[in-house]
């Protein structure tokens, strides 16, 4: 194996280094989504939050507006402090953020579409939410290697489905409410533990 | 510059060999989409089968159509893949493999998507055939950001735009049309530019399989 050399040209060596570098990056991915965690266990509670407004409380049509304007400024506030707390991105963290980045364009212009015409609550449209989450969770699981991230997508899918046979309104709050509860706070806080963790594991070694 | 050293005591040529890596990867990935751009060709046709089947000679069994065509198109995928796998000499780096896992989901959610709504006859609703050119856009867009691809980028625009246009126009003669364009037209035209394009620009031996 020592003079082990590829037809391009690639030496162990070499080789090596690549396999460093790239596992080094998954792991980096990996912690930059568990240091996003919390955005996760946000949006899953903003749904919660919207359809017990849309429940119990009066106003319901402005439930959801509110609730996602809400979502979406703290997203955005807390972001850009982490941002700005200095931490170096790999390549592979920056995917990770493109990815969450085209999912939350292409879900608002979806939703923005579909409100505006009056195609909302029906099965295809609950569906294709569903499926979008899933599709970028599914997405960031294949580039990071991570099977935590694979149920949660495998989880927003199999809802996804669910909402093609349950089509009641009911049916389609319980669906929506197991996804948000699953697949996103229960993630959410995964990642938020796995974060701590390891922070908690340098400081130790630092001490 | 000769002296230049970042904080964490990475040197400048350590830094000018990781942007090269990066470069090159990017290079690959351009590549591997070119490489695979035989199946945005295979399924745009696939498309335009089925629906002028439906529409032109729905004598024929026309609502088989799409269950008919669609699983051809995935057996032609495979079997395409099969084919190409058995070349050899392809590296298959970072970028690729990332490219290769944005296409991987997006087939999986597509397939699942799609098979539940024939299924519960759903596939009717403006929001699926939305759906459907909202992931389709998705998936370039991921895409484009990862290999820095402005015409891809293009192409999810296109795409979006076509979802959009689904809900405003509100309509079935438009959504045939858009359909048309987009999974037709747009799918084949872009496969035959990252076909004859991208081996020619990218410029390397290998690329990925």
């Amino acid at each position: 194996m020592t003079d082990m050399e590829r037809k391009d040209g690639t030496t162990r060596d070499e080789l090596v280094q690549r396999v460093a570098l790239m596992e080094a990056m998954i792991a980096e991915g990996r912690r930059s989504t568990a240091r996003w965690g919390w955005v996760f266990v946000m949006w899953g509670l903003i749904y919660f939050a919207a359809m017990a407004w849309v429940i119990f409380l009066p106003f319901k049509a402005w439930a959801w507006p509110v609730c996602v304007a809400v979502g979406v400024v703290v997203s955005v506030v807390k972001g850009r402090r982490q941002r700005a707390s200095g931490r170096s991105e790999s390549q592979r963290t920056r995917s990770i953020g493109a990815v969450w980045q085209v999912f939350g364009v292409a879900i608002t212009l979806y939703i923005i579409g579909a409100i505006t015409s009056h195609h909302v609550n029906v099965p295809a449209y609950n569906a294709t939410i569903l499926f979008f989450v899933g599709m970028a969770h599914g997405t960031s699981a294949r580039i990071l290697r991570w099977g935590a991230q694979g149920l949660a997508a495998a989880i927003w899918w199999a809802c996804g489905i669910a909402t093609f046979f349950f089509t009641t309104q009911n049916e389609i709050i319980a669906i929506f409410l197991v996804a948000s509860f699953f697949g996103m706070i229960l993630f959410g806080l995964y990642a938020m533990w796995l974060e701590r963790r390891r922070a908690a594991a340098l400081e130790q070694h630092h001490a | 510059m000769t002296e230049f050293e970042r904080e964490d005591g990475t040197t400048r040529d350590e830094l000018v060999q990781r942007v090269a890596l990066m470069e090159a990867m990017i290079a690959e990935g351009r590549q591997y989409t070119g490489r695979n751009a035989w199946i945005f060709v295979l399924w745009g046709l696939v498309d335009l089968t089925a629906w002028a089947w439906q529409n032109y000679v729905p004598v024929f069994g026309g609502r088989w159509a799409w269950p008919i065509c669609l699983p051809a198109g995935v057996v032609l995928t495979l079997a395409g893949k099969m084919l190409q796998k058995s070349d050899k000499g392809y590296s298959r780096s970072g970028v690729c493999s990332r490219v290769m896992g944005v296409w991987g989901m997006m087939g999986l959610a597509m397939g699942i998507y799609v098979a539940s709504a024939i299924l519960t006859h759903f596939s009717w609703q403006y929001s699926y055939i939305a759906g459907l050119l909202m992931m389709l856009g998705m998936a370039h867009a991921i895409s484009a950001m990862f290999l820095r691809w402005r015409m891809q980028g293009w192409v999810a625009a296109v795409y979006w735009a076509g979802g959009v246009a689904i809900f405003v126009c509100n309509s079935w003669k438009a959504t045939n049309a858009i359909m048309l364009i987009e999974m037709g037209v747009v799918m084949v035209l872009f496969g035959l530019y990252a076909m004859g394009r991208e081996p020619k620009r990218s410029g390397l031996q290998g690329g990925c399989a």
